[in-house]
């Protein structure tokens, strides 16, 4: 794997941005073929802090509309405190949307949808500590993988949803030691004997859960604490010697009580398999699901070598893979099925459709937008199981588990609401931002280059030049390309007047029909 | 948008709390439903777009101002020497001989000056227009699409069904037709060709064989799989037939209107079909300079007169002719004066064409008046306003109440009498069927014969124009009910010619010419 130095054109540029993004307009990809390969990828290799989610829903009695609720009491009544639960988890799936429209053109938001697939943390009843570990998780997405391992065992969500708050010396909790091992962080590899998965064995689990009890959570949906909290209790503890199977050297873990968790993820992570399983994930989310044993020696080997040599700091491992040769070759673009919410994202970020709707408004939009993509089997902030996605891990079908004939169906009913009479979320609707978009085209006068660069934003590769053209005529309207440059042109200089405008609008919706129902566009 | 789809609940079972959702709400559809017209039931509309803005005045030539016209268009005006008459004062482009014949048949008819007030010469705004049915610059449906909404509720969430298996209109190509936009989807379905119902809007996919292609070619598969009309169209087109030889393969109209009769024979339920013709904006080059009934303009106009007078040969031998009626329209005439470059530039009013047997023959309106001043930009003003026209075919065509179809418009309909030529029930369009019909016709070779036998013995006699037997082809008893015989016709010289058919009881001509 060597870095990447050949042509850097909207291609490349384009398809950087479709991996890394929800979604990029055809300036920014312009941009980014100006400022090259090495500081675009620096640029997005950046979280930006993101605002708390907010109180929108008349379900919250605790804090007013349009203020944050993450720090928060519960009320004390039980039907106050579950309608008020109710309404910041509305929030809460909401705020992942918004973040994700409204993502400054970075790594942020798609690499903590990666760490959020990679712990599988479903809802805990408790938003407050969810938003807290999304927080984390987006927080520290290019930080430390090894300080976040420590940081995600012992942050409440995770107590709360794989029983680490019940897990004590009275009585061991597996749950948690078998997916720290399994898979969050060494993954588990073939079974070569009873009990033993080659990277790890039962010992390590039975071992694992002893070393982790003690820890409990307090003030769940508290009337009076402003927060989910963890507590060690030495009580709780076991603090007798465990010894580790012959994977990890047979190694004893003495009891250290409240770090004694930081010792074992220190011993785990001594193991080079950590590595190798966090760059195949890495690679599968990223570039393409298959991994070759030309891939596997020529990319995960560099990216996992990578990886230890930086003491698990995740930056320069996706700096190097960003960068890499193999990330732009041609046999990998348009290798990934868009998953639902990379495919309504992928229609409204390149066309800058944004609700604007006031706050209550464009929360409602939200969480709509979260109710369509659970329709076509994604909703986003409840993993189907620990393991996340299916379509991240599941051979041979791997991201094609996103469509089938009922999915595909759904694809194409919300195409059809945006691009023509809009999706009506209570007395709104939001529809697609057609005029925004072509105004932001390099050339609208020119139907011809209309249609490259709306196939630029929206193809992995080139498409057939018949298609361009029928797409273009779909555009013109079957007339030469002059008539669209006179009536582009009468928009341009009048364009509050809808007389002009309108029928822009009607070819560009029914071009964008077409666009957006096409195979290409469901690939990145 | 499946209504259901956005009204579900959000199931969020891991959470397994109550959970409310705000969901969508849904715009009520609160209009009085049309009683659905049985007679209508079978009826089919087949809307031509000429798409460019048709040059009105060098397709139908008001020959009573042809002196003006000298003035206005010297340049373009084809001899009235070499005009197609229709009646003393109304003719036809040379190239549009198939027309000539189909309105001397009583199969077209031609609705002089139709526009709308204060045009638009904006070829975007100006078919938004046309395809809405409406002035209104916030309409958003398609004139078909409201009389759809209006007809069957629900669309689409509760379509197709078992009473309505097929799609309400089809658009032949990638587009589906704005006319047919109705307030919750498009009623039409766009079928490139009927015989492979890919739903791909495009056809160029293939699996280049990388991890893309392989994508692209599962997803195309789910997408074909998912055309829910695919196989019904499928089905018909196959079960479907097409007689007439007159097709000419290399006139992508005749092409399209040639699917539209299989389609229709093969029993698709489908009411309108819209096709699309471009190429009418002629600024330039109208006509050849050499030759002016030749050039651009005279090509677009022959390939339609050729393809809709095969599509009614067509129709005709496949007995379905009184249950299919058309329309031409563009989104505007051109001005009446050419320009420079022996073309013309946008204009107002236009005729447009009804075809079919059961048009009300004729002209309707008169011709428009050209002045011999030459006045810079003037087109042809409108007489009868399009909405009109439109709404008389729903009442007369669709049998839909006149006072429903107002509903449908902003401005006070008047109607006219478009569609009233078949005025004959049921019995009698069947009876009709059971006329005798020979085809192909006319024929290159061997000609199949089409009659109802009542279990005779019969004779079959093939005779000349002078009423001369010159060959026996058939001769013996056929069971009763419909019968199909090839009959030798090959070694015909060229010319008109009938069948006899002969038995005890009865004896029918059947009109025939080998080519």
């Amino acid at each position: 794997m060597q870095v990447y130095t050949g042509p850097w054109t909207k291609a490349e540029a384009a398809h950087l941005l479709r991996r890394t993004t929800f979604g990029a307009t055809n300036q920014q990809i312009l941009a980014a073929v100006s400022n090259g390969m090495t500081a675009t990828v620096n640029s997005l290799l950046q979280i930006p802090i993101s605002s708390e989610p907010l109180a929108y829903d008349a379900g919250e009695t605790i804090v007013p509309q349009g203020t944050s609720w993450v720090n928060a009491v519960y009320p004390a009544t039980q039907t106050q405190n579950q309608q008020t639960e109710n309404a910041r988890f509305k929030s809460l799936g909401a705020w992942i949307a918004k973040n994700m429209n409204q993502e400054q053109l970075c790594i942020a938001e798609k690499m903590a949808f990666f760490w959020q697939n990679h712990f599988g943390v479903t809802a805990t009843a408790e938003s407050r500590a969810m938003y807290h570990f999304l927080a984390l998780l987006r927080q520290n997405a290019l930080g430390n993988f090894k300080q976040l391992m420590k940081d995600v065992t012992i942050d409440p969500a995770m107590l709360l949803f794989l029983n680490g708050a019940t897990n004590n010396v009275f009585s061991p909790n597996e749950n948690y030691s078998r997916e720290l091992l399994e898979l969050f962080s060494i993954g588990k590899g073939n079974q070569i004997a009873t009990g033993d998965y080659s990277t790890y064995t039962e010992v390590d689990v039975a071992a694992g859960a002893k070393i982790l009890t003690g820890y409990t959570v307090t003030g769940i949906r508290s009337s009076t604490e402003t927060q989910a909290t963890a507590i060690f209790n030495p009580i709780l503890h076991d603090n007798s010697s465990k010894t580790l199977s012959y994977h990890f050297n047979s190694q004893v873990i003495p009891g250290a009580g409240a770090t004694e968790y930081a010792n074992y993820i220190d011993l785990i992570f001594a193991q080079p398999q950590v590595a190798q399983y966090i760059c195949t994930k890495l690679y599968r989310y990223f570039v393409n699901y298959d991994i070759t044993p030309a891939v596997q020696s020529d990319v995960i080997d560099i990216l996992a070598q990578t990886f230890i040599t930086n003491n698990y700091e995740i930056l320069p491992v996706m700096q190097q893979l960003l960068t890499s040769d193999h990330f732009y070759d041609m046999s990998v673009r348009g290798a990934i099925i868009r998953n639902p919410i990379e495919m309504i994202m992928g229609v409204m970020n390149p066309t800058q459709t944004v609700p604007n709707f006031g706050l209550v408004g464009d929360y409602q939009t939200y969480i709509s937008i979260y109710y369509v993509a659970d329709t076509m089997g994604q909703s986003y902030i409840v993993p189907p199981s620990v393991a996340g996605w299916t379509a991240y891990y599941q051979a041979p079908a791997f991201s094609k588990l996103w469509i089938n004939s009922t999915y595909i169906k759904k694809r194409f009913d919300i195409v059809s609401a945006l691009v023509f009479s809009g999706v009506p979320i209570g007395s709104n609707v939001l529809k697609l931002n057609h005029l925004g978009f072509l105004n932001g085209l390099s050339d609208p006068f020119n139907a011809p280059q209309v249609i490259d660069d709306i196939c630029d934003v929206f193809f992995p590769k080139a498409i057939d030049a018949t298609d361009k053209l029928t797409l273009k005529l779909i555009l013109t309207g079957g007339l030469p390309d002059f008539e669209w440059t006179i009536q582009y042109t009468d928009y341009s200089n009048d364009p509050t007047n809808i007389v002009v405008s309108n029928p822009v609008m009607q070819r560009m919706q029914a071009l964008m029909n077409v666009i957006l129902k096409m195979p290409q566009f469901q690939t990145i | 948008m499946k209504r259901r789809d956005f009204l579900k609940n959000a199931s969020l079972a891991s959470l397994s709390l109550p959970f409310v959702s705000n969901g969508f709400s849904m715009q009520a559809i609160s209009k009085e439903l049309f009683e659905y017209s049985k007679n209508a039931e079978d009826r089919v509309l087949v809307l031509i777009r000429m798409n460019g803005g048709n040059d009105g005045l060098n397709m139908v030539f008001p020959i009573d101002q042809y002196a003006n016209l000298m003035v206005q268009r010297p340049n373009i005006l084809i001899p009235q020497n070499q005009l197609l008459n229709l009646t003393s004062d109304v003719a036809l482009h040379p190239k549009m001989t198939g027309m000539q014949d189909m309105f001397n048949n009583g199969k077209l008819s031609i609705v002089q000056n139709v526009g709308y007030p204060e045009a638009n010469r904006s070829h975007f705004r100006s078919m938004d227009i046309w395809t809405s049915g409406s002035l209104d610059i916030n309409q958003t449906s398609g004139w078909l699409g409201r009389y759809f909404d209006a007809t069957y509720p629900n669309f689409p969430a509760d379509y197709p069904n078992a009473g309505f298996p097929d799609p309400f209109a089809i658009s032949m190509g990638s587009e589906v037709s704005t006319t047919c936009q109705g307030l919750m989807g498009n009623f039409s379905h766009a079928v490139n060709d009927p015989f492979n119902t890919s739903n791909l809007l495009l056809t160029n996919v293939t699996n280049d064989g990388t991890y893309y292609g392989s994508h692209i070619e599962y997803i195309s598969t789910l997408i074909n799989q998912t055309n829910e009309y695919g196989t019904a169209i499928s089905a018909s087109a196959n079960a479907g037939n097409s007689l007439s030889n007159l097709y000419d393969p290399l006139n992508p109209l005749a092409v399209q209107l040639k699917y539209i009769a299989q389609m229709i024979s093969g029993g698709l339920q489908t009411k309108v079909y819209i096709v699309n013709v471009s190429g009418f904006d002629t600024h330039d080059s109208q006509v050849d300079q050499n030759s002016l009934a030749d050039g651009s303009h005279a090509l677009l106009l022959e390939m339609i007169s050729d393809a809709v007078s095969a599509f009614q040969n067509d129709l005709q031998l496949l007995g379905i002719e009184e249950r299919v009626a058309g329309m031409t329209f563009s989104e505007f005439g051109r001005q009446i004066a050419s320009n420079g470059s022996f073309g013309t530039d946008h204009g107002d009013a236009a005729p447009i064409m009804l075809f079919g047997s059961c048009v009300n023959t004729g002209i309707i309106g008169p011709n428009p008046t050209i002045d011999s001043q030459i006045n810079q930009q003037a087109g042809v003003p409108m007489q009868i306003d399009f909405r009109n026209v439109y709404a008389s075919i729903l009442r007369d065509w669709f049998e839909a109440p006149e006072q429903s179809i107002q509903a449908l418009f902003e401005q006070n309909i008047s109607f006219l009498d478009v569609l009233t030529g078949c005025s004959v029930g049921i019995a009698e369009q069947e009876e009709q069927k059971k006329k005798p019909l020979a085809y192909p016709n006319p024929t290159p070779s061997n000609t199949t014969l089409r009659f109802y036998s009542q279990g005779e013995h019969y004779q079959i006699f093939i005779v000349d124009q002078q009423g001369k037997a010159i060959a026996q082809t058939f001769d013996g008893q056929l069971s009763s009910g419909k019968q199909e015989i090839l009959l030798e016709t090959s070694k015909l010289p060229a010319g008109h010619y009938y069948f006899l058919i002969t038995s005890t009881n009865n004896r029918e001509l059947v009109a025939f010419q080998k080519v």
